[in-house]
């Protein structure tokens, strides 16, 4: 799926080889989100986009996201993105609603 | 018009304000579904994933109840282990403002914290 590429993408770029830093975590997920945005909707698709994005600290915690949705399922579909470096997990989630 | 001899789409481009996705009434189901289900848990990495799930489900239910008909529900739930990691959530939405909303609730306790996050988008 494009979207998954572009997120991953959007993540190695943003966030790339740094180490966790609680000062500029805010600028990181916000800057994550937004440019994962962006570059969706410039593929000019009939889709509305919900983008949720959740950085975490490597600190041996466990951590389970679960959703659900009530939509169309011939038409919306959604997907998750985690990556992860020495210090910090990442995780992307697209859900994209057709208008 | 067409829709209603067929019985297709009747195409309302705004909500009446009555049905409009009120984030107020959704936090607070929310709150409510966490704080019930939630209270005196501890964190259990085998069970989490089902709760994890079964919250989003319930949520879900609640607001299909609750009657936004014609709206689209996503409910993301994020449930993590209290070991003092710093964390941080963002979302952000390509929507049409005027009708499509979200609402969001945190629970913690000493061993785990929540964050449920439900949104609606009106389907034209």
């Amino acid at each position: 799926m494009d979207e998954f590429q572009l997120s991953e993408e959007t993540v190695e770029t943003t966030i790339g080889s740094s180490a966790y830093q609680q000062n500029r975590i805010n600028q990181w997920t916000s800057s994550v989100v937004e440019t994962s945005l962006n570059q969706l909707s410039k593929l000019g698709k009939p889709f509305k986009y919900i983008v949720t994005c959740i950085i975490l600290q490597k600190n041996g915690a466990g951590l389970h996201t679960a959703s659900s949705c009530f939509w169309d399922n011939t038409m919306d579909r959604s997907c998750t993105v985690r990556w992860e470096n020495k210090t910090t997990y990442c995780i992307v989630c697209v859900f994209g609603l057709a208008v | 018009m067409e829709g209603a001899d067929t019985g297709g789409n009747t195409y309302l481009i705004r909500p009446n304000y009555h049905h409009k996705f009120k984030a107020a009434v959704v936090k607070e189901c929310i709150r409510d579904i966490l704080r019930e289900q939630l209270s005196g848990v501890q964190y259990d990495p085998d069970e989490v994933g089902v709760l994890s799930r079964s919250l989003a489900d319930c949520i879900k239910d609640k607001l299909k109840d609750v009657g936004f008909d014609r709206y689209k529900l996503v409910v993301q739930v994020v449930i993590g282990e209290q070991r003092g990691e710093g964390v941080k959530m963002a979302a952000r939405c390509f929507w049409d403002a005027d009708t499509d909303s979200y609402a969001q609730d945190i629970f913690m306790n000493d061993s785990l914290f929540c964050v449920a996050a439900a949104f609606g988008s009106y389907f034209y």
